[in-house]
C-alpha cells in the first residue's frame, strides 16, 4: 500500500471527511511531510473507491450540518478498516525486525 | 483561475467531470493561503499544481488501459456470462454427441501420435544429460579413412599425447565397457562396468556419493586393484551401508578394493554398474585402437578449434610412429555422436506425425466448419436480436476449447500407451541414457497444441461462417438451401488436403514396410533357425598359456556335446550379428609393397573351431572348412585360413580361385623372425556379421589352436526349440567350473530380431499412421458429403420432381465428391514421389516410385473415397420431394 493512500485511509478512521479536508488531514497526519495537490488526490480517492476500501456517504442525514451539498464525503467501508489494520499490522512487523536489527550497530558505531 | 481550469483539461475526463470543481476549490484555496505569504509562495504552488496534473496522466493512462477489458459489464455479470458460456457449450456438444466424439476421437489419435513421436524426439534430443553443462562435454575418437574404418578407436599412447599438449579440453578421459565375472557366494555373476581413466568422472562433472575418485597412481601400469562401485550395486550387493568402502570385490578372479560410490548419472553410456581404472602406459606403443573418448570443452572453446587443437597435438605422434598420418583424431558434440543412427529416424517419424495431425486438424475444420455453416441460422438470430459478434465468437471458442481439451487429454493418454509399448519393443535399441517419461515439456507440448488447434481450426471456421451479413444468413438459412459457396469451396479444399496428405504418408509407409519386408528375407549367409549361442568368460588367472585354455574349452565343448538336442557344438571368437569386432591387418603373397595413398582395409577377425561352420550353418563357395588338424602347430608355425567372398576381391580382384594363395597377418613382414604364411584353404560366402542393413567387410577364420584363448562364444545346433537346452547348457557349464558364468545367451533368430527392431518399430508406427490418416480422410470425406448432400435436400427434391431418376442423384452426388478425393490423390502420389527421394536412405534398396506401392495406394484410396462418398450418395437418391420441398 502507498503511503498516501494509507494516510487517506487514517485520516477517514477518525471521521468521514470531504476532499479537502482529508488533504489536510494527511498532511497534519504526515507532520508537513505528505502533501496532497488535487489531481493526485482525487486520482487516489476514485482508485481506493473502486477497489472499495472506501465510499462516497450518498445520505445527505450523514453530512456534518454546515457543509454544502457539492462537496463529496468519503468515510472507510469496513474492506477498508480491515485493510488499514492489516497494513498497519505489517508495518509494525517490519519495524520491530527494523529496529531489533539496527541497534547493536547503532551502538557501536561512532 | 481559468488557466488551472485549462491545466486540468490535460485530466483524464471522467476524473474531471467528477471532481473538477472539487479540485478547483481546493487549487483556489490553496492559491489564497500561499498569496499571503508572498508571489514566490504563489509561484511554488502553481509549479506543485503543474507537476500533480502530469504526474497524474501516466498513472491514469495506465489505469484506463487496465480497465479498458473490463469496461461495460460490471463483474459479477461477466462471471455469469463465462459460466452460461461453458453450460451453453454442453448443453451443445453433448446434444450433437456423435460429432463431438468425432472430433475428439480424432484430435485424440493426432494429438496421441504426436506426443508419443514427440517424447521419442524429447528423450533422444532435447531432454538435456544429468551432467552439469553437460553442451560442454564432446566425444572424442580417431578416424582412418584408408582402414576403411570411419572410428578406429582411441590409442592410449595418442590419448596421453593429446592429454599432455592439449589446451581446449577441462579434462579428457577415456572409457572402456568391460563385462566382469563378479564372485557371489554362489559362483559368479556377469555384470557390465567400464575401465575408465582418472579423469573420467571429472570430465562429466561428477563426484562421487560417497569415497573417492582413482588417483594418479591407481592409473597406472600395474597399479593397485580397486573399484568404483554404482549406486545400484551399492544398494543390492551392501545395503546401501557406508562402510562399503574398503571392502573386497573378487572381480574376473582378481581381489579388487571398492574406494568409492559413484552416482546413478555416472552409468555413461549405460548399464555401467562398476568402474576400474584403465592402467594404460603412455610409454608402450601397442597398435591397439580400442577407447572411446569423452572430454569437457572449456568455457568458450568451440568444436572447431577443439577439432584443430586435437590435430595440432597429435603432429608429436605424425613425427613419431604415424609418418603416413593414417589416423586423424576428431571430436564432435556428444548429443550428435549418440543419436547418430536416429537423426534420419526420428524426422521421418516427426514429419509424418505432423502431416497426421494436420490431416486431423483439416478434418476437425472440415467438421467445425460444417457445425458452424448449419447453426448459421442461430448465429444469424442471435445477432439479429442483439448479441455482439465477440459474444457469439467467445461461445464458440469455448465450445472449441472444451473439444480440444478432451481431445488434448485423451490424446495424451493414447501418446502414454503408445509410447510405453514403443519402448517395450525397441529391448537394446534405445540408447541407455534416454528416457521417455512425461514431464513439463510434453505436457506444454500438449495443450499447445490442443489450444492451438482449437483457435486456428475451429475459430477460424466459425468466423467464416459467421462473416456473412445477418440478413443473408437468415434468409440462406431459413430456405435451407445449399450453403454458401465460399464455404462449400473451403471444405472441398479440405478433402483434397486431406486426401492428399492421406495418399502422401500411405504411399511412404508403404516404401517403408516394403523395405522392411526386403530386409527381413535378406539373406544373413548363415542358417539361423535351431541355434543357441552364449558367451564364457574364462578369467586369465584360471587359464594362464594357451595349452590350458585349450584345454579348458575342449572339456566345455565336450561336456555341451552330451545335452540331450544338440547335434553340434562349435566355438567362435564373435558371433555374427552380435556386436562385436576385432579388425586387422592382412597382406597377401606377392602384393606390391603398399603406397601412402593405398587403401589398407581393416579385416574382420575370426577365431573358429572346425565345428564352427556347420553348426552356424556358413555355406562354403570352394574349397573346405578347418578339420582338426589345421593350426595344430600353433602361432609359430605356417598354417592355414578360411576367408570370405569379400576378402578374395579385395585382396585378389579379378582372380579364379584363391584356394592355396598365401597371406600374412599385419601390414608389413615382422621385423624380428621369419613371416609366417597362413594359405587359404577354402572360401566362404559372405555374411551379413554386422546386421542385415550393413555392408559386409571382408573377413577371415583363423583354425581355434592359433589363438586358443580368443575364442569364448559357444554356438549349438540343436535338433528343436534351442530355447530348451539353454537351462541344461547353464547346468553343463556350472559342472565344468562353477565360477565361470555364462551370458549373452540367445538364439541366432533373435539375434536377427534384434538387429532389426528399430526398423520395425519405425516401419510399423509409419504404417500405423498411414492407416490413420486413411481412416481420418475417410471420415473427413464422408462427414462433408453427407453435410452438402443434407443441405441441398431442397435441391434434389426439385430435381427429383422434375423427373431425374435416383441413379442420376446417386452419381451426380458421387461423381463432384470422387472428383475432389481423386484431385487430392493425385497431388499426394505426386508428392509421395519427391518425399521418397528424401527417404531414400531407409528405404533399403526400394526406389522410392515403386510401381506396385503407389498403384496400391492409388487403388486403396479411391476405393476409401468411393466408400466415404457411397452411403451420402445414396441417401441423396432416396430424397423424396414431398418431404424434401415442404422442409421448411
Amino acid at each position: 500500500m502507498k503511503t498516501r493512500e494509507y494516510l487517506i485511509l487514517l485520516a477517514l478512521a477518525e471521521a468521514d471527511l470531504h476532499g479537502q479536508a482529508i488533504a489536510r488531514a494527511v498532511q497534519d497526519l504526515s507532520e508537513g511531510r505528505t502533501r496532497l495537490w488535487p489531481v493526485s488526490l482525487y486520482g487516489t480517492l476514485e482508485s481506493l473507491e473502486e477497489s472499495g476500501l472506501i465510499e462516497e456517504l450518498d445520505d445527505p442525514r450523514h453530512r456534518p450540518a454546515d457543509e454544502s451539498e457539492k462537496k463529496r464525503f468519503y468515510r472507510l467501508t469496513r474492506v477498508g478498516h480491515r485493510a488499514l489494520v492489516t497494513e498497519t499490522d505489517r508495518l509494525a512487523a517490519l519495524v520491530k525486525v527494523a529496529r531489533s536489527r539496527l541497534k547493536p550497530q547503532a551502538g557501536g558505531v561512532k | 483561475m481559468k488557466a488551472y481550469r485549462l491545466l486540468l483539461r490535460l485530466v483524464p475526463r471522467r476524473l474531471r467531470e467528477k471532481h473538477g470543481a472539487e479540485m478547483e476549490a481546493m487549487f483556489r484555496a490553496e492559491l489564497a493561503a500561499a498569496r499571503e505569504r508572498g508571489a514566490l509562495a504563489a509561484a511554488a504552488v502553481w509549479l506543485h499544481a503543474i507537476a500533480d496534473v502530469c504526474g497524474a496522466i501516466p498513472r491514469n493512462v495506465l489505469d484506463q488501459w487496465r480497465r479498458r477489458g473490463r469496461v461495460g459489464i460490471p463483474r459479477e455479470r461477466r462471471s455469469i456470462m463465462f459460466g452460461s458460456d461453458i453450460r451453453y457449450a454442453w448443453r451443445s456438444l453433448t446434444h450433437q454427441r456423435f460429432g463431438s466424439l468425432l472430433v475428439i476421437g480424432m484430435l485424440a489419435l493426432g494429438i496421441g501420435s504426436t506426443v508419443a513421436v514427440f517424447s521419442l524426439v524429447n528423450g533422444l534430443f532435447l531432454r538435456p544429460f544429468p551432467f552439469p553443462e553437460p553442451e560442454r562435454l564432446v566425444y572424442v575418437n580417431e578416424t582412418a579413412p584408408k582402414w576403411d574404418l570411419e572410428m578406429t578407436g582411441i590409442n592410449y599412447q595418442d590419448y596421453a599425447t593429446w592429454r599432455r599438449d592439449q589446451k581446449v579440453f577441462e579434462a579428457i578421459a577415456l572409457y572402456s565397457p568391460r563385462a566382469f565375472n563378479v564372485a557371489t557366494d554362489e559362483g559368479a555373476d556377469r555384470t557390465t562396468g567400464a575401465s575408465v581413466t582418472m579423469d573420467f568422472i571429472k570430465v562429466l562433472g561428477l563426484q562421487p556419493v560417497i569415497g573417492r575418485n582413482f588417483t594418479q597412481e591407481e592409473d597406472a601400469p600395474n597399479g593397485p586393484l580397486v573399484a568404483m562401485i554404482g549406486e545400484a550395486v551399492w544398494h543390492e550387493r551392501f545395503g546401501g551401508r557406508a562402510d562399503v568402502l574398503g571392502k573386497e570385490l573378487k572381480l574376473n578372479s582378481r581381489v579388487h578394493t571398492i574406494i568409492g560410490v559413484l552416482p546413478k548419472a555416472a552409468e555413461f553410456p549405460g548399464s555401467v554398474r562398476l568402474w576400474v581404472p584403465l592402467q594404460g602406459d603412455p610409454n608402450v606403443h601397442a597398435s591397439n585402437y580400442s577407447y572411446d573418448g569423452l572430454a569437457r570443452l572449456k568455457p568458450g572453446v568451440t568444436l572447431e578449434q577443439a577439432n584443430a587443437d586435437l590435430v595440432r597435438t597429435q603432429q608429436a605422434i605424425y613425427d613419431d610412429r604415424d609418418k603416413e598420418r593414417v589416423v586423424t583424431p576428431f571430436a564432435r558434440d556428444l548429443r550428435a555422436h549418440l543419436t547418430r543412427d536416429f537423426g534420419t529416424v526420428a524426422s521421418t517419424l516427426g514429419a509424418a506425425v505432423s502431416l497426421l495431425l494436420v490431416v486431423a486438424c483439416a478434418n476437425v475444420a472440415a467438421l467445425m466448419l460444417a457445425r458452424a455453416l448449419a447453426r448459421r441460422r442461430e448465429m444469424g438470430i442471435r445477432l439479429a436480436v442483439g448479441a455482439s459478434r465477440t459474444r457469439l465468437l467467445r461461445q464458440l471458442l469455448v465450445e472449441n476449447v472444451m473439444l480440444s481439451i478432451a481431445g488434448g487429454a485423451a490424446g495424451l493418454a493414447i501418446g502414454q500407451w503408445a509410447i510405453s509399448a514403443l519402448v517395450a519393443s525397441l529391448p537394446d535399441q534405445a540408447p541407455a541414457w534416454t528416457t521417455f517419461t512425461l514431464d513439463g515439456r510434453m505436457i506444454a507440448f500438449t495443450i499447445g497444441t490442443s489450444v492451438g488447434t482449437a483457435i486456428l481450426f475451429g475459430w477460424a471456421p466459425a468466423l467464416h461462417a459467421m462473416n456473412n451479413d445477418v440478413r443473408g444468413a437468415i434468409a440462406t438459412a431459413t430456405a435451407s438451401s445449399t450453403a454458401p459457396v465460399r464455404g462449400r469451396r473451403t471444405l472441398w479444399a479440405l478433402v483434397v488436403a486431406e486426401f492428399a496428405l492421406a495418399s502422401l504418408m500411405f504411399v511412404c509407409g508403404g516404401l517403408l514396410v516394403r523395405a522392411y519386408d526386403r530386409v527381413r528375407n535378406t539373406d544373413p549367409g548363415f542358417d539361423a533357425s535351431n541355434v543357441l549361442t552364449f558367451t564364457i568368460a574364462v578369467p586369465g588367472v584360471k587359464t594362464p598359456d594357451d595349452a590350458s585354455g585349450a584345454a579348458f574349452r575342449k572339456r566345455v565343448v565336450d561336456r555341451m556335446r552330451q545335452i540331450a538336442g544338440v547335434t553340434e557344438v562349435g566355438m567362435v571368437s564373435c558371433a555374427p550379428v552380435s556386436n562385436c569386432h576385432w579388425g586387422n591387418f592382412y597382406t597377401a603373397e606377392h602384393a606390391a609393397p603398399k603406397g601412402p595413398n593405398d587403401a589398407d582395409p581393416v579385416i574382420l577377425n575370426r577365431v573358429a573351431s572346425p565345428e564352427y561352420f556347420t553348426a552356424m550353418g556358413i555355406r562354403l563357395k570352394e574349397g573346405r572348412f578347418f578339420n582338426s588338424s589345421d593350426g595344430i602347430g600353433g602361432p609359430d608355425q605356417d598354417s592355414t585360413i578360411i576367408v570370405n567372398e569379400s576378402f578374395v576381391q579385395t585382396m585378389w580382384p579379378g582372380a579364379e580361385s584363391a584356394v592355396g594363395k598365401r597371406l600374412y597377418r599385419g601390414s608389413r613382414p615382422p621385423r624380428d623372425g621369419p613371416i609366417r604364411w597362413l594359405t587359404v584353404v577354402g572360401v566362404t560366402k559372405d555374411l551379413k556379421h554386422y546386421g542385415l542393413e550393413r555392408p559386409v567387410r571382408p573377413g577371415v577364420y583363423l583354425p581355434a589352436p592359433l589363438m586358443p584363448r580368443a575364442v569364448n562364444t559357444v554356438v549349438l545346433k540343436t535338433s528343436g526349440d534351442p530355447t530348451l537346452v539353454a537351462n541344461a547348457a547353464r547346468a553343463a557349464l556350472r559342472e565344468v567350473d562353477p565360477e565361470i558364468p555364462a551370458y549373452d545367451m540367445r538364439t541366432m533368430d533373435e539375434r536377427l530380431t534384434r538387429s532389426r527392431s528399430l526398423r520395425a518399430a519405425y516401419s510399423w508406427m509409419l504404417g500405423v499412421f498411414a492407416v490413420m490418416a486413411l481412416v481420418l480422410a475417410l471420415g473427413g470425406s464422408y462427414g462433408v458429403t453427407s453435410y452438402l448432400v443434407s443441405q441441398r435436400t431442397r435441391e434434389l427434391g426439385i430435381r427429383v420432381a422434375l423427373g431425374a431418376r435416383s441413379r442420376d442423384i446417386s452419381s451426380a452426388v458421387l461423381k463432384g465428391s470422387l472428383a475432389v478425393v481423386l484431385i487430392g490423390v493425385a497431388i499426394g502420389i505426386a508428392g509421395a514421389i519427391g518425399a521418397g527421394r528424401l527417404l531414400s536412405s531407409l528405404l533399403f534398396g526400394v526406389p522410392p516410385y515403386d510401381a506396385l506401392i503407389l498403384s496400391i495406394a492409388a487403388v486403396t484410396l479411391a476405393a476409401t473415397g468411393v466408400m466415404a462418398n457411397w452411403l451420402p450418395a445414396r441417401r441423396a437418391a432416396r430424397v423424396d420431394p414431398m418431404i424434401s420441398l415442404r422442409a421448411d
